[in-house]
């Protein structure tokens, strides 16, 4: 051992200075936070609704006195949500798991999951929309093909990670498929079926979301409502639609999904009538630009000017996502004590919970909605939304974590408890799961657009409206190049020296 | 009897670039029962990898890590042993219904090894001792003429040990076994095979050999009593 060097420790360090990971982390987090705040005043966040909180009082009293009587065979919307998701589960699983096994070697197959992947399923709905008009094609297909590239990636991440060694026990000369269902397949099981199971999850929320898009599950009916200030009705199949998340482990058991599955396909319907014809022009003439088709390269520099607004729906998208990031850190590490066993007392930590559980299964559009409808359109309701969800599912996941740590000390204060035992073992992990969700948070910020508010998506929805398929489809590629850029920036700025929190809405 | 079975010399081996056994010499004859001692690190897997990769399909082989499967049932994990002899067709059909002959060899090979009554159970629900016998069973129902082991008694009773021991005997007329009992490789094999530091430092008949020759090829174990290894190696590193 070296005598202390007290001419450096005599110095004291200067505001967060010094190499330890915990300033370090506070410096990124800091800096990130800064470039925030110098961003915002370009934001549009102006109130537009003259009294947003009587209207939210009157929401609350929907919520609080829901209307069952008011709403219309809720039975069937919710017979249709639970039946489009699970066969929109079922068919992203059958296209996606051979995808997954050709994963790891071939860049085609990962650059197109990549592509169908950035695309909001909201905005596949819109797209097959113009082809199979509203039906349950629709509905299948803007779950299935997105799930399809989600699950190629996962899965192969979850093949990749089995262990080598009952596979080199095995004696030479086996075949490909015995070697995978006997050594691979078994040992990777488990995490496919939760996985799997979580992404059913998704697939419920997405469900309910379609009604936004006029398909005819939980979503549409609570659009509606809530548009035209049925509160109490609206309160009712909010309820509903907790209801039936909080009640998937009793319906959604394992040897019950094979009967829900073959009872939902009835309730699929209508299908449409595709004509071939149709389908074809639609692919090949409506989503490209004229001049790209007739070759003539002068005409697509002009059409390219004349997209609309592209630059600051484009700017616009970016900056949401960069503040509702940042918005969901802060959320997360304001809320993530209160479901924390090391804090507080039972009642305390049964309203953190609570409030937690509300906050993530109710999903962006949703919850931008109802602020849509509280303040107006600016990109204030969208980021409140996007920040309230994502931290929210970022502290459930960080409590979780620091519930199972023990403190050194344990008498400790909260405060003390806080910054000194719990927040430097958590923190790592919380900022590397935001980092995980920036390229969701980006995806929703997109889609929030069909909300009104001034995002890509505003615009694909309205050139869409009218018909203009070949800009509807340009602004969507570029939505999907904006979310595969952020998704590979983020992976670079992650801070590497994350504990890893286990998450599972890893992508 | 005498014939040859492998001849190393000078051979390097490692894994990939990293020489661990530079410029190894011996010879595996038919008919022999070789123990192979060392410390942890010595390189006895590096060597057996090695014997493996030469030997091809003659040997059977029961690793040190078991390479079990712990969400299929001790039935499947053996049959592994033979996957290969069988169709793709048939070994998914075998995970729907247990093949009939498959089953009774395996039922017939469960009962020699003490795992009667549990051949339907997930290995993953089972002892680390019975662990260790699926990974035995699985090698025996390779019904080759050569055993290659990495620790296949490492983690049962000294009693247990000499039980398997005789099993693997019976069924293979040539076997290579790496263990840290230094008793039973001298009582119970032909030869012994002891490596140091990356070399093959003994490589002489058992007879000819006492338990303090042993002794060398642990320099951490200082000059501990011959008694002291029954318990396992896991005092290797303990000063007595």
């Amino acid at each position: 051992m070296s005598p202390p060097d007290l001419t450096r420790d005599a110095s004291r360090p200067g505001w967060l200075a010094g190499q330890s990971t915990g300033l370090r982390l506070a410096r990124h987090t800091l800096t990130l936070v800064a470039l925030a705040m110098l961003l915002t005043p370009f934001a549009d966040l102006a109130v537009v609704t003259r009294d947003p909180w009587g209207e939210l009082a009157r929401m609350a009293r929907g919520l609080a006195w829901p209307a069952w009587g008011a709403v219309e065979s809720p039975l069937e919307a919710l017979g249709l949500t639970v039946a489009v998701a699970l066969w929109g589960t079922l068919g992203g699983l059958l296209l996606g798991f051979p995808l997954a096994l050709l994963f790891a070697r071939s860049r085609l197959v990962r650059a197109g999951c990549a592509f169908v992947r950035a695309i909001h399923e909201l905005f596949w709905a819109l797209l097959f929309l113009q082809v199979f008009g509203l039906s349950a094609a629709t509905a299948l297909m803007a779950l299935a093909i997105p799930y399809a590239g989600i699950f190629a990636k996962v899965f192969a991440e979850i093949l990749e990670q089995i262990p080598g060694a009952p596979r080199d026990a095995l004696p030479p000369g086996v075949s490909r498929l015995s070697r995978f269902v006997y050594a691979e397949l078994p040992l990777a099981w488990t995490r496919l079926a939760a996985y799997t199971r979580y992404r059913f999850e998704c697939a419920l929320r997405a469900s309910v979301l379609l009604g936004f898009v006029g398909l005819p599950t939980l979503g549409f009916q609570l659009e509606t409502a809530f548009r035209e200030g049925r509160y109490h009705e609206a309160g009712a199949l909010l309820w509903l639609f907790y209801l039936l998340i909080a009640s998937l482990p009793w319906w959604g058991h394992r040897r019950l999904l094979p009967l829900l599955a073959f009872g939902g396909a009835f309730l699929l319907a209508p299908w449409p009538e595709v004509s071939g014809s149709l389908l074809w022009r639609f692919v090949s003439q409506d989503i490209w630009p004229p001049a790209l088709l007739a070759g003539d390269w002068a005409g697509v520099l002009d059409w390219l000017s004349r997209v609309p607004e592209l630059g600051p729906a484009i700017g616009n998208t970016l900056l949401l996502g960069l503040l509702g990031s940042v918005g969901a850190l802060l959320v997360a590490l304001v809320l993530w004590p209160l479901a924390c066993r090391h804090f507080g007392n039972p009642a305390t930590r049964l309203a953190g919970r609570g409030l937690l559980l509300f906050l993530r299964s109710t999903p962006e559009l949703m919850l931008a909605f109802l602020f849509l409808l509280l303040l107006g359109p600016s990109l204030l309701p969208a980021w409140l939304a996007l920040s309230l969800h994502n931290g929210a599912l970022i502290a459930f996941l960080v409590a979780r974590h620091a519930d199972a740590i023990t403190p050194g000390m344990p008498d400790a204060n909260g405060v003390g408890r806080f910054a000194y035992e719990l927040l430097p073992r958590v923190y790592p992990g919380m900022l590397a799961l935001l980092y995980y969700r920036a390229e969701v948070i980006l995806r929703e910020t997109a889609i929030l657009g069909m909300l009104g508010v001034a995002t890509l998506g505003y615009y694909i929805d309205a050139n869409f409206e009218y018909l203009l398929f070949d800009v509807a489809f340009f602004l969507l590629l570029v939505t999907a190049l904006l979310n595969i850029a952020v998704d590979a920036l983020s992976r670079r700025l992650r801070p590497r020296e994350a504990a890893v929190i286990d998450d599972p809405c890893q992508r | 009897m005498d014939a040859s079975l492998l001849a190393l010399e000078g051979v390097d081996l490692g894994h990939g670039d990293r020489v661990v056994l530079p410029g190894l010499r011996l010879g595996l004859r038919h008919g022999e029962r070789v123990a192979l001692l060392g410390q942890s690190g010595a390189g006895k897997s590096t060597l057996l990898q090695a014997l493996r990769q030469r030997l091809g399909e003659t040997a059977a082989w029961c690793p040190q890590q078991h390479g079990l499967v712990p969400g299929l049932a001790v039935y499947h994990n053996v049959y592994m042993g033979r996957l290969a002899e069988h169709s793709a067709l048939a070994n998914l059909w075998n995970l729907v219904r247990p093949l009939a002959e498959p089953w009774r060899q395996v039922a017939e090979l469960c009962e020699a090894l003490g795992l009667a009554g549990l051949m339907r159970r997930p290995v993953g629900q089972l002892s680390g001792g019975q662990r260790q016998r699926v990974a035995i069973a699985r090698a025996l129902y390779q019904r080759r003429t050569l055993f290659l082991g990495d620790e296949p008694v490492a983690s049962v009773d000294p009693h247990q040990a000499l039980r398997l021991l005789e099993l693997i005997d019976a069924r293979h007329a040539t076997s290579v076994i790496a263990l840290h009992q230094r008793e039973l490789a001298l009582t119970h094999f032909d030869r012994v095979w002891g490596l140091r530091d990356g070399r093959l430092v003994i490589d002489a008949p058992a007879h000819s050999l006492r338990l303090a020759d042993l002794d060398a090829l642990y320099p951490d174990a200082g000059t501990a009593p011959g008694g002291v290894t029954q318990q396992g190696e896991g005092n290797a590193g303990a000063r007595p």
